[in-house]
């Protein structure tokens, strides 16, 4: 541990020290739930995308702009990032769930912050199976 | 090892804002909130739209109840995704002018987001 602040030094929180730190499945999930964040404005964009191209052909304005959006969309790129955006929002969104849990001052202890990384993980994984199984059992989406 | 130290100092004596705080904090917890239902509500809305095409897409969207849920969608999640990346650039970036800049730019990048989507909307319904 480091040495303590003098007295008139600002009391500041330290942060992890990255180097002595051993790896933790709660670490992992952690800096996840930033990344999972992130990515999953390419969904976002996807969705203003879509309100975009669907104006824009009711409006007349670009009238093939709906099928080159559904082109991209269908496209094997296009359902990439569809199936990334589901994983890294069921992982944010379960993610999110721990956080709020944690907000109300639950779950701090080992035991159930490991459940709740590991739970959390294995939910989101499960959740995105199954949603993409559904949409190519039922012929919604092809490659 | 104990830090002795922390338990000689009441929780009084730590750095905190006195001026704001308070209602960043809630706002990143109320938008999460709110963002769990919606985003469900998204997630089943894309998937019952999924292999159809404009005619479905647009009739889904003339429904009142949808266009005000995919607004309340887009201003929510606009407004987290701004929260969530000012967090980030604060971590990362020292610099407080360049800090300052790119706060700029994902303001303006939340924004844009949000205004494209709701105009898509507004041209949907102008047509």
């Amino acid at each position: 541990m480091s040495k303590p602040p003098t007295p008139s030094a600002p009391h500041r929180p330290l942060s992890p020290h990255l180097q002595v730190w051993r790896y933790h499945i709660t670490m992992f999930t952690s800096i996840l739930h930033r990344i999972t964040g992130v990515a999953t404005i390419a969904g976002l964009l996807l969705g203003a995308a879509w309100l975009v191209a669907l104006g824009a052909t009711a409006s007349g304005l670009c009238p093939e702009a709906y099928t080159t959006y559904l082109t991209f969309a269908a496209s094997p790129l296009g359902l990439l990032i569809w199936f990334g955006v589901t994983l890294a929002g069921f992982i944010h969104l379960t993610g999110g769930l721990r956080h709020l849990i944690w907000d109300m001052g639950q779950g701090f202890d080992l035991r159930t912050s490991n459940l709740m990384a590991w739970s959390g993980l294995v939910t989101a994984v499960l959740a995105t199976i199954a949603v993409w199984f559904y949409l190519f059992a039922t012929g919604k989406v092809a490659l | 090892m104990t830090d002795s130290y922390l338990i000689q100092r009441s929780a009084k004596d730590w750095k905190k804002s006195a001026k704001h705080g308070a209602g960043e904090w809630l706002a990143e917890r109320g938008t999460s909130v709110v963002l769990i239902p919606l985003v469900l509500w998204a997630l089943f809305s894309g998937i019952g739209l999924s292999g159809k095409g404009y005619d479905a897409a647009l009739a889904f969207v003339h429904v009142p109840l949808n266009a005000g849920l995919i607004s309340l969608l887009f201003l929510v999640s606009g407004w987290h995704m701004f929260m969530g990346l000012k967090v980030i650039i604060d971590d990362y970036i020292g610099k407080p002018g360049t800090r300052g800049l790119l706060n700029l730019v994902n303001l303006v990048f939340c924004l844009a987001v949000v205004i494209a989507a709701l105009g898509g909307l507004y041209f949907v319904f102008k047509a």
